[in-house]
């Protein structure tokens, strides 16, 4: 209970252990793991030394491979071996295929047909969706965590690309959770580079986030000012990177030699994306590359990759990245001169033709001293640790935006616009409906995210039903759609009728989402796999958890209980604190403890919001309003209450 | 009190990130789920609050809705005629931007024009609002709302655009 560890300026709360929590970077191509410890944060290396963890992960019939040596197996397992499986997700099959448009329009894999909304891989161990893929890449990241810091971790703050929709982000978040790591934040993968590069630099200005990894990118403008980093616009390509650059060049590898695209098996596709990789890298360093394919036994091709062809082919893909660098300026509001630093993150931003052309575009000299591959896991490990609650006193505050407006389908399949692009999260907005005709009890609203006016340019996230509110005659009812969007960049949604007070009971159909009881299912799947002994861990971190909502009340009690409580509230608190005491000590099942902890967080939920509430008064009353408004300080407080009202009925 | 259409920007941030560190679900990733959710809402609607004051059409609305005056639930929205004139111009110039050999350059000079008209507006609602001409002031105000939709218009077509460019 942290907001219980408010302490008045200059009063430090007592020191507690150290918490150890991770950052992960889930890479499209490679993927990182780090911490802060003793006050420093860094990558944490594997026992072989290697910090890196390309992110390929390989079935066979019993066991999976995660990384260097799975890597080794692409070209003649390419079936069971998958890579890049970040570009997979959060999407579905049709669109994969319009991703994958070169090499012949071929899939890299075989899908499985299934009622799913998920598209799954078809490998020796059973039928694969990215999910599970990536939960692979983050369970053995997790466990290198472990090992390394030989404790249990508090949990992870995973990466993802600033551009990432609702769909991708809890396709990530789902994996997490298969993993069984317990997710402190999805981080923005440019906001956590800034929070690496601006603490380590001392910066403090506007600062643009350059950040071309291998399959997606992004641009962030950010505020960078002690300590805190505001996130002023966001732009980018979930589905552009180092990958592309790669199936361009392959593409000019079959033209040149011929060869028919009929003919290339699956393996011979991936040989000559890795020639291409390999060509594209030695081009960093020297003026042409040679190139050799074997496309079988007979046939052989030889070939030159100079410069100059090199960026002609992959202009077009940098000057795609450009345009929305101009949108991210316009969106900020920040002219190009006002760009104090451009910093250049992920492993495509090592093409010198990237750093030319963003050079030439920013009229500035790109940041390229920081180490672009690690320093997002290194954001993420500073802001892991801040979270596990390792530095009460800093005032380490990330300020984030909704990367793509979200709205709803409207009659004609136009869609209305809920919550704007570069929107600060975490944004709530609330939308009223109404029936069209009587005694209507259910109405379904469709939800899309993306920026054209028609509904089928966006891209469908869900499609919810709103049930059990009373009948009326038409346009009577109304009917309070309530928009939230959480810190990770997740929207929820809520419903309730205004005339009768009625919750409607919210049903989501993700429309490229696992349902819950898939993850349940899978959940079960991997436990069984792992075979460890999962109920008296559980049962271990519910004692945890129990523990500090226990200190924590007391603290809060012993601090304010007196004044924020009458005598009956404070006995409703203290006996669902005695209550979960003895579940605590006592209690040999998980559900006892949890409904003690669901109980004495209810009694106590009126006192959790009066405690937020004192503070922030706290720091109003010091300031005269005028400072940031015209009306004087009563009036203020009516700004917030007339917006919690309209957010609370 | 003076009352002002202006607001110090500076000061406007900074206050924000204040609440911000106060109130952030950052500030409460330990926390119980019951905190988790209130640092959520109170967050959001620090958010609101602060992007209400900065963005210029909202802060008047804002100040209009001090005074009693709901822009949102109005019924009556006449017009001045010469102003709704001069709009449907606009749109139509807008509309017709991709006959223009340079689009892009002609939408980036109306959208400079529209600016300084937002601004000159801004004065006006300035006068009216100390002079407690309300009425007026909210006719300005609707005025605004106009042009900030002819913007976004201008701003849609910019990135249609520029999607095409690549």
């Amino acid at each position: 209970m942290a907001l219980l560890q408010i302490a008045e300026p200059g009063q430090s709360t007592k020191p507690h252990e150290h918490r150890f929590a991770i950052g992960i970077d889930l890479g499209t191509t490679n993927s990182l793991v780090a911490t802060v410890r003793s006050g420093k944060a860094d990558t944490l290396p594997d026992v072989n030394g290697q910090h890196i963890l390309p992110s390929v992960v390989q079935y066979q019939v019993d066991s999976v491979i995660v990384g260097s040596e799975a890597k080794q197996h692409q070209v003649n397992d390419p079936k069971n071996t998958i890579s890049s499986a970040k570009r997979l997700m959060g999407r579905g099959v049709e669109e994969l295929r319009e991703q994958y448009r070169s090499l012949g329009n071929t899939l890299p894999y075989e899908f499985s047909e299934t009622d799913s909304s998920v598209p799954r891989i078809k490998t020796v161990a059973g039928d694969k969706s990215a999910i599970e893929v990536s939960a692979e890449i983050l369970k053995t990241l997790k466990t290198r965590g472990e090992k390394t810091l030989g404790d249990e971790l508090e949990g992870a703050v995973i990466t993802v690309p600033a551009y990432f929709d609702d769909a991708q982000r809890q396709a990530t978040k789902d994996a997490a959770t298969l993993a069984g790591i317990n997710v402190l934040r999805l981080l923005n993968e440019p906001t956590a580079a800034a929070v690496a590069y601006g603490l380590d630099s001392g910066a403090e200005g506007v600062v643009a986030v350059y950040d071309l990894g291998g399959g997606t990118f992004d641009i962030s403008i950010m505020q960078l000012r002690q300590g805190v980093f505001e996130v002023l616009s966001t732009g980018g390509d979930s589905a552009l990177g180092g990958d592309d650059f790669d199936h361009v060049i392959a593409d000019w590898i079959v033209k040149q030699s011929s060869v028919d695209t009929a003919s290339l098996t699956p393996g011979v596709q991936r040989l000559i994306l890795r020639e291409a990789c390999a060509a594209k890298e030695k081009l960093s360093e020297s003026d042409q590359a040679d190139i050799t394919i074997d496309f079988d036994k007979t046939q052989t091709w030889y070939g030159v990759l100079t410069r100059d062809i090199l960026n002609e082919l992959i202009d077009p893909l940098i000057k795609k990245s450009l345009m929305s660098c101009r949108r991210a300026l316009r969106d900020a509001g920040v002219e190009k001169d006002q760009i104090m630093d451009v910093v250049m993150v992920g492993g495509s931003t090592r093409s010198l033709r990237v750093r030319e052309l963003v050079g030439e575009f920013f009229n500035t000299q790109p940041k390229v001293d920081i180490d672009p591959d690690k320093v997002v896991a290194i954001g993420a490990a500073i802001q892991a640790n801040a979270l596990a609650g390792n530095d009460p006193d800093g005032n380490l505050l990330l300020m984030d935006v909704l990367p793509l407006s979200l709205g709803i389908e409207t009659m004609g399949g136009l869609t209305e616009k809920i919550i704007q692009r570069n929107t600060p999260i975490p944004a709530s907005r609330a939308q009223d409906f109404t029936t069209y005709k009587d005694g209507q009890t259910a109405m379904a609203v469709h939800i899309v995210q993306g920026e054209r006016e028609l509904i089928e340019d966006c891209r469908s996230l869900a499609r919810f039903e709103l049930r059990g509110f009373p009948a009326h005659v038409a346009g009577a009812a109304r009917i309070r759609v309530t928009f939230q969007v959480d810190a990770d960049g997740l929207l929820s949604v809520s419903a309730r009728e205004e005339v009768s007070g009625v919750e409607a009971s919210v049903e989501v159909k993700p429309s490229y989402g696992l349902q819950d009881s898939e993850i349940e299912r899978m959940l079960k799947a991997s436990m069984e796999f792992a075979g460890e002994d999962k109920d008296a861990r559980s049962l271990r971190e519910q004692q945890v958890e129990a523990d500090r909502v226990l200190e924590a009340i007391d603290s809060a009690l012993a601090e304010d209980g007196e004044q924020m409580l009458d005598a009956q509230e404070k006995q409703m608190i203290l006996d669902a604190r005695a209550a979960l005491e003895t579940a605590r000590h006592h209690a040999t099942d998980t559900q006892t403890l949890k409904d003690a902890m669901a109980h004495i967080e209810q009694v106590s939920a009126e006192y959790v919001a009066r405690r937020m509430n004192a503070s922030v008064q706290k720091t109003m009353a010091g300031h005269k309003v005028e400072e940031f408004d015209t009306s004087d300080q009563p009036q203020k407080e009516n700004c917030l209450t007339k917006s919690k009202i309209e957010e609370n009925t | 009190m003076t009352i002002s259409t202006e607001v110090d920007l500076s000061q406007l941030n900074e206050k924000n990130r204040e609440l911000q560190q106060l109130v952030h679900p950052d500030r409460f990733a330990n926390g119980s789920d019951a905190e988790k959710r209130e640092a959520m809402q109170k967050t959001s609607l620090v958010n609101e609050a602060y992007n209400t004051l900065k963005d210029p059409v909202s802060r008047l609305q804002y100040m209009l809705s001090l005074k009693g005056l709901d822009m949102n639930a109005e019924t009556d929205t006449t017009m001045d005629g010469a102003f709704l004139m001069e709009q449907m111009e606009f749109r139509e110039q807008i509309e017709n931007v991709r006959t223009q050999s340079d689009p892009l350059d002609v939408l980036d000079s109306m959208s400079a024009t529209l600016k300084n008209k937002i601004a000159g507006l801004i004065k006006d609602f300035q006068q009216f609002y100390q002079q407690e001409d309300l009425d007026k002031a909210r006719e300005i105000v609707r005025k605004l709302q106009f042009l900030n939709k002819a913007q976004t218009e201008i701003n849609q077509n910019v990135e249609q655009l520029e999607d095409e460019l690549i």
